[in-house]
């Protein structure tokens, strides 16, 4: 298990490595920044904000002072690791006694002050939206989980009936179609024709229903189909027939034996499904209106918000990677066949 | 009072194909304690009568009829699906051919075991365990208790099928039908599990229908042996009579195709000629007649009935006097 | 064995064999793709699915034969809008009022042209008469077939006449610019002037010099821009006042680029243009830098609109004023070989069909543009998209999981590692960023290397949906390479290339085929999806996902613009639908063990 572990960070940090520095040069070396928006700026202005952005340093300082752990713009940092003790760990002052801190950047947590937004840091931003989507995804996930192994199973219990039929173009509908389409065929039904939910925003439980549906539907669609294979092909097995010999029932058959292996693809399944839910959100949340961190980051990318964008993509990958390694681990749960170090 | 009784066993499956008719008027009777060797090839309809016994074809597909079906006093045809699942596993067991897809390679064991207990006999969880551990040693594992928590691909092969046995003989089934239960086995170990399979039927008094194509095998165990072909009985008669005086030209292929170490080792294997028929299409007359050695005109003109022998032996062969004669008899 | 086999037993008479190889090809089929073919006809929803796909793809290959309004044209009209449900409201007329043997030749011209542009003059005139007169200078002027359509004047009393002509070279205002031969320097310095705060980055303006240092004359200059053209910056001068009949770019220079910036200011002769700012301070050059320039002459063609205007006023025809002229691109061009397809279908289409063009069956979308038009030629870009992109995926997927899977070991390994390690990236992330990073340099290598948006897109998700095509071609290479039948080919001698090409490719090419219908449906998805985004295709380009973004804006409170939304989401859904039945059932007819494998 501590090998597996260990194997997997190993290639995690090589993973989030290559996406913070090919995402850090690619977004640092196209031409224009993030200030050379329409309006052209009083060029003192825009020396003062590069300075604070320490755009005019080199690139590799610029890097190295976003992964971190080092401050590079606190010379007592610099200075406070020459002498020995007596430094504090967190916050040092300068010169004019203004507070600085002697750790910052990527490493500690820390990603940066947000170039759009120009009273907040990237923290600041992602804990607001964060929670929001957060509970966006797990809502859809749940909704999809729930949706998709119930019609999958029920499919599978009577292929070729008219439910089969019925529940499998449902769920290649639900492939077809972009999940923005069907928000807007939702929208103008439970919104405008029978006026039961609110059209945007975020707060209340109305609120969250129908993004939760639309953003999830696509995967309850996948889930659908991969259990009823997934069923069907346990439920044609051969012990599927020595549980019958034995005169179990039929659900226990079912619930008992066929259950098990048929939901193991679905398991396997998570790991795409959290990285399609997140990409997922940016669309529903600009329809929706939702404070989410998708939405954050469309805006960042187009307006060159360096640090925000990065910040999203980076906690995105490292959530999308920890769900992957979860997902192996309890697939090995699951599936007694399969241990860890089949890698 | 036979404890089994099958009369005009028919099992047809309705394909896009045409109906196949796997299983075509089949009637046999099993004694208390007996073992019955149901002999034949791929195709022939002997897995299929077992699984027709147990109410497990397919439905839509698959349609089973009979005259009768009697099981002790009961009509196996009549009972109710509840009913035939208390008569599953629990009066009539069945074992199947390949351990290792037979058993849930998801659950362990010992739960495999002691889910047959829990569901026939109402026992609570740790008593039944005692008792699949007793029938894990019954069959011959060592360290059972140890074994109750392992998983089927933990196991080697033929630890897994007395595994299958030990489910099968749980709660003491009187009839046991092994489909095929030494063929996915090594030489060596399939010997191992015959002598088991026959002690275990002396300590139980389980009468057996055992189904398989090994010619060995039944010589071995079976009291007495049908002979199917083609979804028909084409011989029936008691293990020693068969092998001695075959009445059917197909038995008598099967023995003459045998291979022997005495006499002359040399000489040509006599196989049948042709191959398997298409039971979507069979022939007019005799079924066996394109491959037959000994046919005749008349056996073109329609399928020959199951005639009576005498003795307990029957044939389904217009020749079958020929063939008793001296000169026909098998080497 | 040393006796040949004489026995009855191991002949077969020709009867015998005849009747078996009958029976094993009535099962058997003679070879995987008539199997396969066979079994997918059996499956009737993929194989409805096929003729959909096959209905489709051949209504939108025939899209410029239909006859359907443009999805590009404005209405002449022009009122801007609300999408309209033309079934609740008159349609509008369509049909070119029958002018005699004008409309006859009209339609000739518009055949021989193609009904490429349409350049339509309009002109005031006072009565019926006036506009027939009207109608016949511009066709004398333009000498193609004119068409006029009538309507009242828009303020006032009056017509309006709208002289419609299929529009050719020299139509649109143009201006070429060629050397003059005169030759200079232009230098590029900082320039301050007192007062201001220390300035702290560059900025550039501009001297012209000519080659004999005397400062170039270009009379009153109103305004200047500056452009970056190919490998060059030019510098356009525009006159105070324009030369009567001639345009307003008169002046234009050519600088190199060792400038690395653009000009945002410029002096000329001494004094600052009018529009240019100049962060100075103190007065002096701090630093001087000087390039090449060189006068450009900029000569305009008279264009249809001033050669009709010229003409009246030369000659003016009573209750007639020319009033302007516009230019309508009815269709996009079709350029090249494959254009030669489209430009025969469009001949086609006038010569069956005139001028008449369906009404907007679907309604309009809020430009007035027909939606039934813009879903076909919509689809046409979303197919090709969708295509392409996956032949792109499909190729580098192939080759890497091949290769891989092919050398195994420790290459195939780490190989399989750097997909695991691509596939662990949230891929939307990236792919944003690629768009908006390609988005900075789209004129240089749209100049350059003539690569286009849409190329660009095709290579970006190609780069994305190649990593499961790789790792599922490598998969079947390697179960390939010790199946038995390979190891029978070899035992009877068969080449290694024999082997590949007829029992690897073979199963590969399987496998490839039925990815492949599942990836088109998940990149035409995505298009959809960068559409919305705004990172996709762009006007005046048609795609489904470009409706779908229409469809959602259509949604609010006040009208539900609902066939906005209903149609092309009909559209795409179905067109999906098809695609995804079809790749299941291909997935089944090719290989029944594969079945329900995702």
């Amino acid at each position: 298990m501590l090998r597996f572990l260990a194997r997997r960070f190993l290639w995690f940090v090589i993973t989030i490595s290559t996406v913070m520095t090919v995402s850090f040069f690619l977004m640092h070396s196209v031409k224009g920044g993030p200030f050379d928006g329409e309006r052209k700026l009083d060029p003192v202005i825009e020396a003062n904000i590069k300075a604070r952005y320490h755009l005019d340093w080199p690139l590799w300082r610029q890097y190295l002072q976003y992964v971190g752990p080092f401050n590079l713009d606190d010379q007592r940092a610099l200075a406070a690791f020459d002498e020995e003790g007596g430094f504090s760990l967190w916050r040092s002052e300068d010169a004019a006694g203004e507070p600085t801190r002697a750790f910052g950047g990527v490493l500690t947590g820390d990603f940066g002050p947000s170039f759009r937004y120009k009273d907040f840091t990237v923290n600041d931003i992602l804990e607001e939206s964060l929670p929001i989507s957060a509970l966006l995804g797990v809502l859809s996930m749940m909704f999809a989980i729930a949706l998709g192994v119930s019609a999958g199973i029920a499919s599978a219990l009577r292929p070729g009936s008219g439910l089969d039929l019925t529940l499998r173009i449902a769920a290649t509908g639900g492939i077809a179609l972009p999940n923005f389409v069907i928000a807007s065929f939702l929208v103008i039904l439970f919104v405008f024709l029978i006026p039961l939910l609110p059209v945007a925003g975020w707060g209340t439980i109305q609120h969250m229903l129908l993004p939760g549906f639309c953003l999830g539907l696509v995967f309850a669609a996948y889930i659908a189909r991969l259990t009823r294979t997934g069923m069907l092909e346990t439920l044609s097995a051969d012990y599927i027939r020595t549980a019958h010999a034995k005169g179990l029932a039929p659900r226990t058959v079912v619930m008992r034996h066929a259950l098990k292996g048929g939901l193991l693809p679905v398991v396997s399944y998570l790991g795409p499904a959290t990285a399609g839910i997140l990409t997922g959100s940016l669309v529903i949340e600009k329809i929706f209106f939702i404070p989410g961190t998708g939405s954050h980051f469309i805006n960042a990318a187009t307006n060159r918000d360096y640090t925000l964008a990065m910040g999203v993509t980076i906690l995105f990958t490292v959530l999308v990677y920890t769900l992957n390694t979860v997902v192996d681990m309890a697939y090995t749960l699951l599936d007694p066949r399969i241990t860890l170090e089949d890698e | 009072m036979p404890i089994l009784d099958v009369q005009n066993l028919r099992v047809r499956f309705e394909t896009h194909h045409g109906v196949v008719r796997a299983v075509d008027g089949v009637s046999f009777s099993l004694e208390e304690g007996e073992t019955l060797g149901l002999v034949g090839e791929s195709g022939s309809g002997k897995s299929v009568t077992n699984l027709a016994l147990m109410g497990l074809i397919p439905s839509p597909p698959g349609v089973v009829e009979a005259d009768a079906m009697r099981f002790e006093d009961r009509d196996l045809m009549a009972l109710s699906d509840e009913e035939l699942r208390s008569v599953r596993g629990n009066e009539i067991s069945m074992i199947f051919q390949d351990p290792m897809t037979s058993l849930n390679p998801l659950l362990t064991v010992g739960r495999q075991l002691t889910e047959v207990l829990e569901v026939h006999e109402r026992v609570s969880r740790r008593e039944a365990r005692t008792r699949a551990a007793a029938g894990l040693a019954d069959v011959g594992i060592p360290e059972p208790e140890r074994r109750l928590d392992q998983y089927p691909h933990e196991l080697s092969g033929g630890m897994r099928q007395r595994v299958m046995i030990a489910m099968g003989l749980l709660c003491r089934p009187k009839i046991l039908l092994a489909d095929e239960p030494t063929t996915a086995l090594d030489v060596t170990i399939q010997a191992q599990i015959l002598e088991l399979m026959q002690k275990l039927q002396h300590e139980y008094g389980t009468a057996i229908i055992l189904v398989t194509h090994d010619l060995g095998v039944v010589a071995g165990m079976s009291d007495r042996v049908n002979v199917m072909y083609a979804g028909r009985l084409a011989e029936t008669a008691g293990a020693i009579e068969l092998f001695d005086d075959p009445r059917h030209p197909y038995t008598r292929g099967l023995l003459g195709s045998v291979p022997r170490l005495s006499g002359d080792t040399d000489a040509d294997l006599d196989s049948i000629k042709g191959s398997p028929p298409d039971l979507a299409d069979l022939p007019a007359g005799c079924a066996f007649r394109p491959r037959c050695t000994f046919e005749t005109e008349r056996c073109a003109v329609e399928a020959p009935p199951l005639f009576d022998l005498g003795g307990g032996r029957s044939s389904a062969c217009l020749e079958r006097d020929a063939l008793g004669q001296p000169h026909g008899g098998a080497q | 064995m040393s006796d040949a086999p004489q026995d009855s037993r191991w002949s077969i008479d020709e009867a015998e064999l005849a009747r078996l190889t009958k029976e094993a090809r009535q099962f058997k089929g003679e070879s995987l793709w008539s199997d396969a073919w066979r079994r997918l006809r059996r499956n009737r929803a993929a194989f409805l699915a096929l003729l959909f796909l096959a209905a489709f793809a051949g209504i939108s290959l025939l899209a410029p034969f239909l006859p359907l309004p443009s999805p590009k044209a404005i209405s002449l009209r022009d009122e801007p809008g609300t999408p309209e449900w033309v079934w609740s409201v008159p349609a509008a007329p369509t049909k070119a009022p029958d002018r005699g043997a004008a409309t006859t030749r009209a339609t000739r011209n518009l055949w021989n042209d193609g009904w490429r542009h349409r350049s339509t003059i309009i002109l005031g005139a006072q009565d019926e008469a006036a506009a027939e007169a009207a109608r016949a200078r511009v066709q004398e002027v333009s000498s193609r077939g004119a068409v006029v359509e009538v309507y009242p004047a828009a303020e006032g009393e009056g017509l309006q006449a709208y002289a419609s002509v299929p529009m050719t070279e020299g139509d649109a205002p143009q201006v070429d610019y060629g050397p003059t031969g005169i030759a200079g320097t232009a230098s590029c310095w900082e320039v301050l002037t007192p007062g201001d705060p220390e300035p702290t980055g560059a900025v550039h303006s501009l001297r012209l010099t000519g080659a004999d240092g005397a400062a170039f004359d270009v009379g009153q200059v109103a305004g200047w821009s500056v452009e970056a053209r190919g490998a060059s910056i030019r510098l356009f001068l525009s006159r105070a006042e324009p030369l009567p009949g001639l345009g307003d770019w008169v002046v234009a220079y050519r600088l190199s680029t060792e400038l690395d910036a653009l000009p945002t200011a410029v002096l000329l002769n001494g004094s600052l243009l009018p529009g240019s700012a100049a962060v100075s301070w103190g007065g002096e050059p701090s630093g001087a830098q000087t390039v090449d320039a060189e006068l450009l002459e900029g000569v305009e063609a008279m264009d249809l609109g001033r050669r009709v205007a010229a003409s009246l006023a030369a000659s003016p025809i009573d209750g007639v004023t020319y009033m302007e002229t516009r230019h309508e691109d009815g269709y996009w061009e079709f350029k090249g070989l494959v254009g030669a397809m489209d430009r025969a279908l469009r001949r086609a289409r006038i010569a069956t069909f005139g001028l008449w063009q369906t009404g907007n069956w679907m309604g309009t979308d809020g430009q007035g543009r027909d939606l039934l038009a813009r879903i076909v030629w919509g689809s046409r870009t979303s197919i090709i998209v969708g295509i392409i992109a996956s032949l792109c995926s499909l190729l580098i997927g192939v080759l890497y999981g091949a290769f891989s899977g092919y050398m195994g070991g420790r290459i195939d390994n780490l190989m399989m590692r750097i997909v695991d390690v691509l596939y662990s990236i949230p891929f939307i992330f990236v792919v944003i960023f690629l768009i908006t990073v390609v988005n900075e340099y789209r004129t240089e290598l749209e100049d350059q290397f003539g690569i286009d948006r849409e190329k660009i897109f095709f290579l970006v998700i190609g780069a994305i949906y190649w990593l499961t095509m790789a790792r599922v071609v490598r998969g079947q290479v390697l179960s390939l390479k010790n199946t038995e039948f390979i190891e029978a080919a070899r035992v009877i001698g068969a080449s290694t290339t024999r082997i590949l090409l007829s029992h690897v490719v073979p199963n590969v090419l399987s496998i490839v085929i039925v990815y492949l219908t599942l990836t088109i449906p998940a990149v035409m998805l995505f298009e959809a999806f960068l559409s919305f985004l705004g990172l996709g295709i762009e006007p005046p380009k048609v795609s489904w996902g470009l409706l779908a973004v229409d469809g959602t804006q259509a949604i609010n409170p006040i009208k539900i613009y609902w066939w906005l939304v209903v149609f092309p989401a009909g559209a795409m859904g179905s067109t999906l639908l098809a695609l995804n039945i079809l790749g299941d059932g291909l997935r089944d007819a090719l290989d029944p063990k594969l079945r329900g494998k995702n």
